[in-house]
């Protein structure tokens, strides 16, 4: 860090991480491979005459950190040449901090043969749960250890880093019709997720909905009612409107530009972006600006209140930054990414909801989504139901919805009064570990995807 | 920090096959990965960052009694860490099960020869031609059309260094360069903004055209605004590029990876020998096609790369294959055993997979369709059924095409169906084959694809 403010450097911030990593590969019962790796790192950042410079290096050698310091700076500078508006900091306040994490069970300290033997038993369940279920993978991984980050305005901060995460997928078959289901588990408190999350429940649940699928029809494809469910609802929060809301995609001309202080959604809509959900996938105390992270309100009551900035979007809005930077590794830079992103919830019943609906569709389970600046969405749906006049018919499959985000949040009718977290993970050129969800809601059309 | 020497790579991972021999592994096998990537990258209009990135590590595996254990590290400078990596990696496969489909570790083979894969003026690239290079691209992009935004975009290039060795005496050492250039646009024009246009060149040698990456994707967004409608219906569609490759990456690809296939998690299961697509259909999984994005001499399990016929004519002809799934069928591996990098066993995965192109030029293709749409990109494809191949997509960018030439763009259509309904339409293929990723493939036309609109 003083080798770069020696060069110029106007702000330098470090980070260093000593992680260690088990991941298992669990295919029909056996195991393709047990996995232990140590991963050590340093990255460091530098702002020039209001350009970046990123270097990042899996040593922590001086002669090579020095190299690394000097190598930024330069390419700071070769970069700040071509700048037309140079990149200038939001001020936060200086942090000393010591993050420690207490699991009750620390997957550090569990031999790898159980958690073998978990994951065994997971598959058993999901095998013997019927004889057309053919295939079984599950991926298992823990990450255990530290991160450091410091600055050059006096921030210091230890970090303790914990993840727990696991993503069973099951395949049946019956004549010549697949099906395909998956669910992932994921957790910052500790191994003691699968206290709950046992083999039983988990194996059942995924199993389950591969056989049911089965006998799945296609959907019709057209604009529907729909009642979406928790996991549904999460991963439209997520992808159709919360990455709109990441400052640097509002920036470049995401639909939310220009409309903060506006109504895009109806009444009921009220929408966070939560880092403090204690021992949810997406939470954390600090981000990798060493900002501390928070619950942030996105949209109140159909309004634009809010967005997720890193130190450099909030200087742009003349916002506060929200806690939202976050690099996968040593290897990455730190981007907006989200944490646990949610709709509140209001009080209808799941009853209530579907009641007066005479024909549309009850979309359970997601598989995949993606959304585009200009508002466009897509979901994936993995478990899905007719609605008959009010009440649950026949199971569909493979179906997606697509539509425009602010369109389709402004005809959301009525919001359940339920609530359920789902843990994922997000891609945005880099991984994130991450939560999403809110309750059931009801919406007046969405267009289907079917091939029927 | 420079790149890893030949000789150096080859002793860290030798001493590390011995070292778990010596610890009691029947078996053992290391694998060493560098990459040296530097990047310049555009956000919002402007250069605005240049980054330096170093990972190198090794990934160890050890087999005992049957059973596979693996172990990283990133720490290469001490011998202790190596040390706790093999130890490490003999750990696993202890607490491990055996696996009695486990044939051993490959053995050693002639090498395979490649060409255009390393470029030591990609290599030798330093910042300043990078920065020079991106602003040739956005500067391009800015002059083609002023209601464009270029959103994101960057120039990288990479130095890759792999070894791999193994108790059978294998023991290969290979490096290659990768330099590519993005563009990501949209425009904006009375209140419409339209969705993210893209255009990209990435190859192994100092031959990329930024300035046509940035114009290209400023026409592209230009000519996405004033988007239209599209009724329902079935209809004829033109895949671009990289709609083409998101539409088979999370289908046809898996369906022919043999571990796939061995465990019924593919619709091409028994059909060797059957017609799978439309006659004009030829398929190879070339890894050593010339300047291919992912040709090397070896797989990640030391292997000489191969080419391999996937589809012939429309009928299908083999599956790629590691050591492991050929092995369990009593066969050779086709060269198809990926790594991402030191912290990964392998994969079975494609190489290149090239779609044998057409004779036709775009414009001729395009002047085949009476009525339909020609797509660019797709949303939500990873959402497919990976097993039975259907899809529900939103093809965006996407334009109308009429009486042979293309109209106005269209919004919020969605494609459904399946992929080897999908095979089995084509009925034509342009003559601009290109590389994306895993796949070499030229404009593709497809018959009767159903397309939900308003």
């Amino acid at each position: 860090m003083n080798k770069a403010l020696e060069l110029g450097a106007d702000y330098t911030e470090v980070r260093a991480q000593e992680l260690f990593r088990t991941t298992l590969t669990i295919k029909e019962g056996h195991v393709e491979a047990a996995r232990q790796g140590i991963e050590n790192g340093v990255a460091l950042r530098v702002l020039v005459n209001g350009a970046w410079g990123f270097a990042s290096i899996g040593s922590f050698e001086t002669k090579s950190l020095l190299e690394a310091a000097s190598s930024a700076c330069k390419m700071a500078k070769t970069v700040s040449s071509k700048l037309k508006n140079p990149i200038k900091l939001a001020k936060v306040t200086a942090v000393e901090d010591k993050v420690i994490v207490k699991p009750r069970k620390d997957p550090s300290e569990i031999p790898i043969e159980d958690k073998i033997k978990l994951t065994l038993a997971i598959n058993n369940n999901v095998l013997d749960y019927d004889k057309s279920v053919k295939g079984c993978t599950i991926d298992y991984l823990d990450i255990t250890g530290k991160n450091y980050f410091v600055n050059n305005e006096g921030t210091y901060i230890e970090q303790d880093k914990l993840y727990v995460w696991s993503r069973i997928t099951a395949t049946a078959k019956t004549g010549e019709i697949f099906s395909f289901s998956r669910e992932e588990i994921g957790s910052t408190s500790g191994y003691e997720i699968f206290d709950a999350e046992t083999p039983e429940v988990v194996g059942e649940r995924v199993a389950k909905r591969a056989v049911e699928q089965l006998k799945a029809k296609p959907p019709k494809g057209g604009i529907f009612p729909a009642v979406i469910g928790p996991n549904v609802v999460g991963v439209f929060v997520h992808e159709a409107f919360g990455h709109l809301a990441e400052a640097d995609l509002t920036l470049s001309g995401s639909v939310l530009l220009g409309k903060i202080g506006k109504k895009i959604a109806s009444d009921i809509v009220t929408l966070y972006d939560d880092g403090t959900v204690k021992g949810a996938f997406g939470s954390f105390k600090y981000d990798d600006e060493g900002v501390p992270a928070q619950k942030t309100l996105l949209v109140n009551r159909g309004v634009v209140v809010g967005l997720m900035h890193s130190r450099e979007t909030a200087q742009k809005f003349n916002m506060q930054p929200t806690g939202n930077m976050r690099a996968e590794d040593f290897r990455a830079e730190p981007i907006i990414r989200m944490r646990n992103t949610y709709m509140e919830p209001k009080d209808y019943s799941f009853e209530e909801l579907i009641e007066d609906v005479k024909f549309g569709y009850y979309l359970k389970s997601f598989r995949g989504g993606q959304a585009n600046l200009d508002g466009t969405f897509q979901v994936g749906i993995q478990e899905a139901y007719e609605i008959v006049n009010g009440e649950l018919g026949e199971a569909v499959r493979n179906a997606s919805i697509s539509g425009n985000t602010l369109e389709t949040l402004l005809k959301v009718d009525a919001v359940g009064k339920d609530f359920e977290l789902w843990p994922g993970r997000c891609g945005k050129g880099q991984t994130a570990f991450v939560c999403d969800g809110g309750p059931h809601i009801r919406v007046k059309e969405v267009l289907v995807g079917g091939s029927a | 920090m420079a790149a890893l020497k030949k000789d150096e790579t080859l002793s860290i991972i030798e001493n590390a096959v011995q070292l778990a021999l010596k610890a009691g592994a029947d078996e053992a096998e290391a694998f060493a990965y560098q990459g040296l990537t530097a990047n310049v990258v555009i956000e919002r209009g402007q250069i605005s960052r240049n980054t330096r990135i170093i990972d190198n590590g090794i990934g160890v595996r050890a087999v005992i009694n049957k059973a596979v254990g693996f172990a990283y590290t990133n720490v290469l400078e001490s011998k202790e860490a190596i040390e706790k990596t093999v130890q490490n990696a003999l750990k696993a496969a202890k607490a491990s099960k055996p696996d009695k489909n486990w044939r051993g570790l490959t053995s050693k083979k002639s090498r395979a020869s490649v060409e255009n894969v390393y470029d030591r003026r990609v290599a030798e690239l330093q910042s300043e031609d990078l920065v020079k290079l991106a602003s040739s691209m956005l500067e391009a992009a800015e002059e083609t059309d002023k209601r464009v935004f270029p959103i994101e975009g960057g120039v990288g290039a990479s130095e890759l260094v792999r070894a791999v060795a193994n108790s059978n005496g294998v023991s290969c050492f290979d490096k290659g360069t990768i330099i590519e250039c993005s563009l990501a646009t949209i425009a904006q024009e009375g209140g419409e903004v339209t969705p993210v246009c893209f255009e990209f060149n990435a190859e192994r040698t100092y031959k990329i055209d930024p300035e046509w990456v940035g114009r290209e994707a400023s026409r592209l967004a230009g000519s996405a605004l004033k988007a239209k409608k599209f009724e329902t219906k079935t209809t004829k569609v033109v895949f671009a590029h990289a709609a083409f490759h998101e539409l088979l990456y999370f289908t046809l690809m898996n369906a022919v990876k043999a571990d796939y296939v061995q465990r019924d998690q593919s619709a091409l299961k028994g059909k060797i020998g059957e017609k799978v697509a439309s006659e004009i259909v030829t398929v190879y999984d070339d890894g050593l096609l010339s300047g291919g994005l992912r040709t090397y001499e070896f797989d990640g399990e030391g292997v000489p790369q191969q080419k391999t016929p996937i589809i012939e004519k429309g009928v299908l002809r083999n599956f790629i294959y590691d050591n492991y799934t050929a092995k369990k069928e009593g066969r050779e591996s086709t060269g198809n055993a990926f790594r991402a990098g030191y912290l990964s066993t392998p994969y079975v995965d494609a190489t290149n997979f090239q779609f044998m192109p057409g004779k036709k030029s775009p414009e001729e293709l395009i002047g085949e369709v009476d009525e339909g749409l020609i797509v660019y990109s797709l949303q939500g494809a990873h959402s497919s059924n990976p097993v039975s191949g259907e899809f529900s997509v939103v093809a965006t960018p996407a334009w109308r095409v009429k009486d042979g030439a293309v109209v106005h763009a269209v919004g919020g259509v969605m494609l459904a169906g399946n992929i080897f309904d999908v095979l089995k339409n084509i009925s034509g293929l342009a003559n601009n084959e290109r590389k994306i990723g895993q796949l070499v493939a030229p404009w593709v036309l497809v018959e009767s694809v159903k397309a939900i609109g308003k």
